[in-house]
């Protein structure tokens, strides 16, 4: 829990420091009044269909940049936040904090364990895009573009999906927490063949 | 016993939990392009949503397997501790014969678990192909694809007499110059520039859409603007004409009659897809809610706007013969090929490093293609008939670098190749890149100063 606590408090003021000057008089009580500080469920597996269960839960909720928690009612409860603000207080993951919580990844980066994160549960994790896409972390290693399969994702330097489905003309339905203005859906998305983005995978799938 | 994993005891408690609570009488949801629920909490039920990339087209003596994606949703947290446990069965159909029902298995490999049929022999090599639709289950929820049951079923057909293109592995960095820029415009807040969304330290979004009509007048959707920027042929500056849209990443067609389609790919409520229509002054005509959770793009069909439409992988008519269709008749009209003129149809079936490509008409497949790459394929950007001709646009990829492939097709194989940059520094519509027109094919592209449009010339006669 200490490290839990110190984990974040060192994420928040990164992204403070990054935000300076942006950030407005704008707040929102979604994350005050909703969401907690619990301790993570360990457990001794993870499947594909289960991650894509946790991320479907998400799906027509909000975003939050730098945010990690959110409810299940189909609406964003904190729309047109500004962006890459962090202290709005609003409901919603942004894109790698969804992923770190749909992998149930540990803060620990030297751990592969599997941590189920409640949805209230707000927490963000220490990967950024850029740093999945790197395969930092013990849980998340690089793979080939042309591999992905569901629940892998693609990440870029700015932005990480997940991939939900394959289509017939060679795109991906890709889960994403998008931005403020989208929230988290499902799009068709040509991430897989843009040089921009590479191929992330989650290890220890048990099926 | 079927190919999974031995669940851990925590694993089968779950699970039995769930069907035990599905069982109780309390209300499950059918999804699978149905419209998301009004609320759900902690204690509802799962519902259950499915996907299936279709294999449209087979080759002679090809073994044939249906797959299924299955996902449950919502219901009580400890779901997220499972495999989803549907079943199912696939409905199959001949010309000739009659439906026949096969159980879908559940399996796993390394993708995960999912539901999966063989299709008899018999029924995969018949030469007119077969049709099938698909019904999974998982407690009281059930989940059709296509969504449109029967009515819309999918069809596989095997390419007996296809013309084999072999493209060897792409040549990186030799793409050629277009021959025109046809409109460029600054990235800003200026009368004449182009709006980017999300800022510079998030993935770039801007100028995400465009059309271009067959006089050569370029049309350029400013999403952050709310408007389209027009620039008729040979001219330097563009006129607005403001659209009253929302954004999110949205495709613009042009409708013969000078309406502008905006398919807005989050536009409605619970993050539905929208089509909105405007005459050509901007004032807002129609707007649609689109029957599948996601949407791709839109195009021009034979009888109005069509939309490609997922998890369905359907083209559906939004407004056939202008009237605007609800979620049901769209589903009931889904078909994976998209309707052209004069009844023909054109399908397009991406497998592994291999496109297929099939022009029907009404007696069956009338031209084929196997375009083989020795470099991976990404997507599809473009299919269109040109003449007699197919043109294709498909983005090739290797590790770090990617380009995209302009090919004319006809009876004999390949006619014309060309390499054309990726251009992508902003995200557009995902496969709203391309156009094609007059005979030129058309490129949406920007960079870090802006957006543009470029136009290539293919080498051939419409």
């Amino acid at each position: 829990m200490t490290v839990s606590r110190a984990t974040i408090a060192v994420f928040a003021v990164t992204f403070c420091l990054a935000a300076a000057g942006t950030a407005g008089a704008y707040h929102t009580r979604f994350v005050a009044d909703n969401c907690n500080y619990n301790d993570p469920s360990p457990t001794s597996f993870i499947t594909r269909d289960g991650s894509a269960t946790v991320a479907l839960r998400a799906r027509y909720e909000g975003y939050q940049w730098a945010g990690g928690c959110w409810n299940d009612n189909d609406r964003d409860d904190s729309p047109g936040d500004p962006t890459e603000d962090p202290n709005t207080g609003g409901e919603g993951p942004d894109c790698s904090g969804f992923t770190f919580k749909v992998w149930r990844e540990s803060l620990s980066e030297g751990s592969s364990a599997f941590d189920q994160w409640n949805m209230l549960r707000f927490v963000h994790g220490p990967y950024t895009a850029a740093r999945f896409r790197r395969g930092d972390g013990a849980p998340n290693t690089t793979i080939s573009k042309s591999a992905a399969v569901r629940m892998d994702a693609f990440a870029s330097d700015s932005h990480i999906g997940l991939v939900y489905a394959q289509n017939v003309d060679g795109s991906d339905q890709i889960i994403e927490a998008k931005g403020e203005a989208y929230g988290v859906n499902i799009w068709t998305r040509t991430y897989r063949g843009s040089s921009s983005y590479g191929a992330v995978r989650r290890v220890g799938w048990s099926s | 016993m079927n190919g999974l994993p031995v669940p851990p005891p925590a694993h089968i408690a779950t699970v039995l939990a769930l069907v035990a609570g599905a069982l109780s009488g309390i209300e499950a949801f059918a999804l699978a392009g149905a419209a998301a629920p009004e609320a759900r909490s902690d204690s509802t039920p799962a519902a259950l949503e499915a996907t299936h990339l279709p294999p449209l087209l087979t080759l002679p003596g090809e073994h044939v397997q249906l797959r299924f994606d299955a996902f449950c949703v919502g219901g009580d947290e400890s779901v997220e501790q499972t495999d989803c446990p549907a079943t199912g069965s696939v409905f199959l159909r001949t010309r000739n014969r009659t439906s026949t029902e096969i159980a879908l298995n559940a399996t796993a490999d390394s993708r995960g678990r999912y539901l999966a049929a063989d299709v008899p022999d018999e029924v995969s090599s018949d030469p007119s192909g077969f049709s099938y639709y698909a019904v999974l289950r998982y407690g009281d929820a059930t989940a059709v694809l296509p969504p449109g049951g029967e009515a819309a079923s999918y069809t596989s057909v095997p390419l007996e007499r296809a013309v084999r293109v072999d493209l060897g592995e792409h040549s990186f960095g030799a793409a050629r110059p277009p021959d025109e820029r046809v409109a460029a415009a600054s990235w800003g807040g200026g009368r004449e520039d182009v709006g980017l969304e999300q800022g510079r330290t998030q993935t770039p979004i801007g100028a995400s859409g465009f059309d271009v009509d067959p006089t050569g007048r370029v049309y350029v959707l400013d999403e952050a603007h709310h408007r389209v920027l027009e620039w008729p042929r040979s001219a330097s500056h563009p006129s607005r004409v403001p659209v009253s849209v929302s954004g999110t990443i949205g495709d613009l067609s042009v409708g013969p009659d000078g309406s502008l389609y905006v398919l807005e790919t989050s536009g409605g409520e619970s993050g539905k897809p929208l089509v909105r229509r405007f005459d050509d002054g901007g004032r807002e005509l129609e707007t649609v809610v689109v029957a599948e959770q996601t949407a791709s793009q839109i195009r021009n069909g034979p009888d109005g706007p069509i939309v490609l439409q997922q998890p369905a992988q359907q083209w559906m008519p939004i407004m056939p013969s202008g009237v605007p269709a609800g979620g049901s008749e769209q589903r009931r009209l889904g078909r994976t090929a998209r309707p052209l003129a004069g009844g023909r149809k054109l399908t397009v079936f991406r497998t592994g490093d291999e496109l297929r490509v099939a022009l029907t008409n009404g007696s069956g497949v009338a031209r084929a293609w196997r375009i083989v790459s020795g470099s991976s394929l990404a997507e599809v950007q473009l299919a269109e008939p040109l003449g007699n001709r197919v043109v294709v646009v498909m983005r090739v990829y290797e590790e770090g670098r990617d380009e995209f492939v302009a090919l004319v097709l006809d009876d004999t194989g390949l006619v014309r190749q060309r390499s054309i940059a990726p251009n992508d520094w902003a995200e557009t519509a995902p496969l709203g890149r391309f156009r094609l027109a007059g005979g030129s094919l058309y490129q949406l592209g920007s960079s870090s100063s802006g957006a543009f449009v470029d136009r290539f010339d293919l080498g051939v006669k419409p």
